[in-house]
């Protein structure tokens, strides 16, 4: 106190200051409780709408129902791809707080190895906290009711019953059909934006291959979703009926196919890489698309261990590949119908006009073989056909130029794409003038109309082309477009028998139709011996192909080819058939390629009158014809070593241009 | 107040006059405050008495009866009391850190055996009390500012320190603010207020990054970008945030909260019952009880302010300004304006000590209201 008072003693000056402090002080809590008024406004009433709706997201959780997928069936209705149930235990990483702890007590219940575990631990930290990790599928009913007890006192962890998929025919319809896997990040990303939530759930399986993958979203359906009201550790409260979205199961498709005639197309071609296709001449409806060595489809349901993949993806004969779509070969020898109807066409040709064919012809400044050493002598067109006579055809070719060749080629279906509905499809290649011109800035040189008169060269093609250009042929009339799917969801799509006229004669069909029945049912026909149906009078008519893909040098024919059991696997002809039967009224066309497989004759005939005896046997119109089906004689065993339909060389040794080559030497697949 | 009876001498001493000179509207705003507590505790339970409801309203009954006993304990008495409270306190606190019982990763409790009993509660009373002993012998010149100013400050940072060494921000800051409250009521130069809150500004960011526990760090960082990790440790503010928002003006309706009732509200009994309250009866239920807490500052304080002695005064609003600072704390947690500490909404949240402590508080504010004629004479300016 610096000057004295008498009316404010020290302990009144010590009241008025604190007076003065506790006003303050009330100022100071009045008006925190203003801020706190004011910042409740905000909250409350300001903001109201957005916390009302983070409330109603807390309170309701839509949990994902999936739908059943659709259905594949052949068109019989046999299942070629159902559902089944699938018990699994599924874990929120959200809902949990001790991962270790939940795991250890989920092994108590159910198998979980060490090396799953640690899968399942990586598994977890990489996927959002929200989304269910499956910890266990397919457990038995025991295992599953033993978790289900149990799950009230793990918190994060549901018993569920799912479906999974189920390809009751394993892999005789892996290729086609394809299968469906767990989402990868690609499938994801390739979703787009705003991917389906039903790509996160994890019991979901997306299509990857065959119609399971062109069809995946028809064959999906649509999530459906059950309204619940949850608690903060994710337990169903009350459920809300009403909110309640049911799921859309997805379409059943319905496919042309057989899976009798499919099932015995895989069981045929047994260990040999290949592909067999079936065509129905009249509708167009492909009857069987099998692709041989063959997977089972339903181990990449369950998802392959790398082990399990590096085996399947490394073997020689390709198991994955789908050979009827993608693998293209030379057709060889099943081509020279083409080359006839070419001659025919062009009006150059006579028919009954013969060439000689004394095993060998000189041209440019090397000799051409034919696959019969000694030559078959004067051959008509027909008799070429039934012989398979190279000599025949290279004359030809020579005489009509490739551009005609290539003509007929395309009008039947070679070196182009269908569409039937997946993909997958390589177009091949048919060689023209054009083409050389195009791609190698060089002109079409004369010794490549040999190759190309008698199927090889640049030529190549898939099983499918094979059999459209078969059925073609057969049918007389159409050019037929395949079709594999009949119907999604009921609705018919469109049949592959609306299609336009083939601008040949009929005569002059007629007349290589009858050159191809005589390869199956002249005694002296090529393939005599291995077409015999043994259906009373229903006959069938073929052509058969053995194309080759090594040089044969001019000291290895000096000496004797060598035979193609000799010989690594790769570097074994292909042995191709086509086909269709009935002779007199063809109702199916077929191909068979056997990779690698030797003589056309002796390899895939066989194996064609195999399956198309199943073909025509499923056929009620035909069982009727066959009065009394005699039993199935034995496959008459190819005793000679002789190969029909061998190839000439590639013309790599020195007619052709150091260029072309490249393409020409193409048989080597 | 009637004039006439508190004339006689003696008269004042009487236990029926000291009763009717209880504030009992002060005494009022308390039970409706505790009985809306009652009925948040009745609602998320699932309106059921137990666990909760029943032993709130039954604590608070015995608390209303210890604060009208200690209301008609004579003022002096209090002030004899002051620090051997604060010595008892103090012993206590050493005592937590040399046995205490590790709960919730803090050694807050000591077992007793009939009770664990929080020595940083007995603190809170015991420092006021100190306080406002030792500025009751204090010039008003010596507390704008002195050496002798060191006294309380030691006061104020022995137990600080022991409670943060527990570790337990939120009472530790409530130490000091209490201590700051009562140094500045009893007239601390503002400059040096103002020089204080400049140096403590500037010291925040280091002692943040060097001094605090992981976890408490992190309950700041989570405070200053709560939504970084709504999961993780924002989840509290977020949720208690979402409680206050959906509950719009008037509330979702008495017992029908979902953010409570679901679970989704952390600690919805005892810290964070306000964003219960807030959710069922929205901002009018919300500024209905900020009034009545509002109500129950202002009365406190003109009660400090009516009292004859010093003491009397500092006590009463060094106990009112406790409260408010818990009030203020706690509705800045719940609305997501202040980090997670573990300070409750006094008498509202569920828990005994807490409530013990304010009402004992209270008691002492009643005691001074009861007592503010009397002069207390002996201590001045002396320690003991």
């Amino acid at each position: 106190m610096s000057e004295p008072s008498i009316f404010f003693s020290e302990v009144n000056e010590r009241q008025g200051v604190f007076n003065r402090r506790a006003f303050l002080m009330g100022g100071l809590a009045g008006g925190g409780i203003l801020a706190l008024g004011g910042r409740l406004a905000q909250l409350q009433v300001l903001e109201f709408d957005r916390y009302r709706l983070m409330s109603t997201e807390n309170q309701f959780n839509f949990r994902l129902i999936p739908p059943p997928r659709g259905r594949i069936l052949d068109r019989f209705g046999v299942e070629l791809a159902s559902n089944r149930p699938n018990f699994r235990v599924l874990l929120v990483r959200d809902e949990i707080n001790d991962i270790d702890a939940t795991l250890d007590a989920l092994s108590q219940l159910i198998p979980i190895t060490s090396e799953r575990r640690r899968q399942l631990l990586r598994e977890i930290s990489r996927s959002p906290k929200l989304v269910p990790v499956a910890v266990a599928e397919d457990l038995t009913w025991e295992e599953f009711s033993r978790v289900n007890v149990r799950t009230p006192e793990l918190p994060g962890v549901t018993a569920d019953m799912g479906e999974a998929r189920v390809y009751p025919h394993g892999g005789a319809f892996a290729h086609v059909v394809g299968y469906v896997a767990k989402v990868s990040d690609r499938d994801v990303a390739a979703a787009g934006l705003n991917p389906d939530p039903l790509l996160h759930h994890p019991g979901f399986r997306i299509g990857k291959q065959g119609v399971e993958k062109a069809l995946d979203t028809v064959l999906r359906g649509k999530s459906g979703a059950v309204k619940t009201e949850v608690d903060a550790l994710g337990r169903e409260v009350r459920k809300d009926p009403e909110g309640d979205i049911n799921p859309v199961a997805g379409k059943t498709v319905v496919l042309s196919l057989d899976a009798d005639v499919q099932s015995r197309a895989l069981e045929v071609l047994g260990e040999d890489s290949g592909a067999c296709v079936v065509m129905d001449v009249q509708s167009g409806d492909l009857i069987c698309m099998a692709s041989a060595p063959s997977f089972d489809a339903n181990q990449f349901v369950r998802g392959l261990t790398s082990a399990e993949y590096r085996a399947l993806s490394e073997y020689e004969r390709r198991p994955l590949l789908d050979k009827a779509l993608s693998g293209t070969y030379p057709p060889g020898s099943t081509f020279k119908p083409m080359t006839a109807l070419a001659a025919l066409d062009s009006g150059m040709v006579n028919p009954n006009e013969t060439v000689v064919c004394s095993g060998q012809m000189w041209f440019g400044n090397r000799f051409f073989h034919c696959w019969k050493r000694g030559g078959h002598g004067a051959q008509n067109m027909h008799e070429a056909i039934k012989n398979s006579c190279d000599i025949y055809f290279y004359q030809t070719a020579l005489k009509i130029g490739p551009d005609r060749i290539a003509r007929v080629a395309e009008a039947f279906g070679l070196g182009q794409t269908f569409d039937i509905g997946i993909s997958g499809q390589k177009p091949g290649l048919v060689p023209s003038t054009a083409w050389k011109r195009k791609q190698y800035h060089q002109p079409w040189y004369p010794g490549e109309s040999l190759s190309f008169g008698i199927g090889q060269g640049a030529l190549s093609a898939n099983a499918l082309q094979l059999a459209v250009m078969t059925a073609r042929l057969a049918n007389g009339h159409k050019a037929l477009n395949p079709r594999l799917i009949k119907s999604i969801g009921g609705v018919e799509t469109p049949s592959g028998a609306a299609a336009a006229d083939l601008p040949f004669k009929p005569e002059h069909m007629e007349l290589v139709r009858s050159g191809m029945a005589a390869v199956a049912n002249d005694t002296t026909g090529t393939a005599y011996r291995a077409s015999q149906l043994g259906l009373g009078p229903v006959l069938m008519a073929g052509k058969t192909g053995t194309a080759q893909v090594r040089v044969i040098s001019r000291a290895e024919r000096a000496s004797g080819v060598r035979s193609n059991d000799s010989l690594p696997w790769h570097l074994r002809d292909h042995a191709l058939f086509v086909a269709f039967a009935p002779y007199d009224a063809p109702r199916y066309a077929l191909s068979i390629i056997v990779q690698h497989g030797g003589g056309g004759a002796a390899v895939a005939a066989p194996k064609a009158r195999e399956i198309m005896r199943v073909v025509l046997l499923k056929d009620a119109a035909i069982r009727a014809r066959i009065e009394s089906p005699l039993p199935m004689p034995e496959a008459p065993v190819s005793t000679t070593g002789e190969v029909e339909g061998e190839a000439p060389p590639p013309p790599s040794e020195t007619i052709l241009p150091a260029a072309a080559p490249a393409v020409t030497g193409g048989p080597t697949q | 107040m009637t004039a006439s009876a508190i004339t006689r001498p003696g008269e004042r001493d009487r236990l029926i006059v000291k009763l009717a000179q209880i504030d009992w509207t002060f005494m009022l705003v308390l039970c409706l405050i505790a009985a809306t507590g009652a009925a948040m505790l009745y609602s998320i339970s699932g309106l059921s008495w137990e666990p909760w409801a029943a032993k709130h309203l039954i604590r608070f009954g015995l608390c209303v009866g210890i604060m009208i006993v200690l209301a008609t304990v004579d003022v002096r008495l209090w002030f004899m009391s002051a620090y051997p409270v604060y010595g008892f306190g103090l012993l206590l606190l050493i005592a937590v850190e040399i046995v205490g019982d590790v709960s919730l990763g803090a050694q807050r409790w000591l077992d007793l055996g009939f009770v664990r009993l929080q020595p940083s509660e007995i603190m809170k009373i015991g420092l006021v009390l100190a306080l406002a002993r030792f500025y009751h012998g204090l010039s008003a010149e010596a507390a704008k500012f002195s050496w002798r100013l060191v006294v309380p400050v030691v006061l104020i940072a022995l137990p600080t320190l022991l409670v943060a060494h527990q570790p337990d921000l939120g009472t530790a800051v409530l130490l000091v603010a209490t201590g700051g409250a009562v140094m500045v009521l009893a007239g601390l130069s503002l400059r040096v207020v103002a020089a204080l809150a400049v140096t403590v500004a500037a010291a925040i960011p280091p002692f943040v990054m060097f001094v605090l526990h992981d976890y408490q760090r992190n309950r700041i960082l989570t405070f200053l970008n709560p939504e970084a990790d709504p999961s993780g440790s924002g989840y509290h503010i977020l949720q208690s945030k979402i409680a206050l928002g959906s509950g719009g003006l008037l509330g979702k309706g008495y017992g029908l909260g979902s953010q409570s009732q679901l679970n989704f509200l952390p600690e919805k009994h005892t810290d964070f019952i306000f964003a219960t309250l807030a959710e069922e009866f929205g901002f009018v239920g919300c500024i209905s009880v900020l009034l009545l807490y509002a109500a129950a500052i202002t009365i406190a304080l003109r009660i400090a302010s009516i009292s004859h002695s010093h003491f009397g005064r500092l006590g009463a609003a060094g106990v009112t300004a406790t409260f408010a600072l818990y009030v203020m704390i706690n509705g800045a947690m719940v609305m997501g304006l202040a980090p997670v500490v573990g300070v409750p909404m006094p008498l509202l949240s569920f828990g005994g000590t807490v409530m013990l402590t304010v009402m004992i508080g209270f008691g002492l504010v009643q005691s001074v209201r009861v007592h503010r004629y009397s002069e207390i004479t002996s201590g001045r300016g002396t320690l003991l």
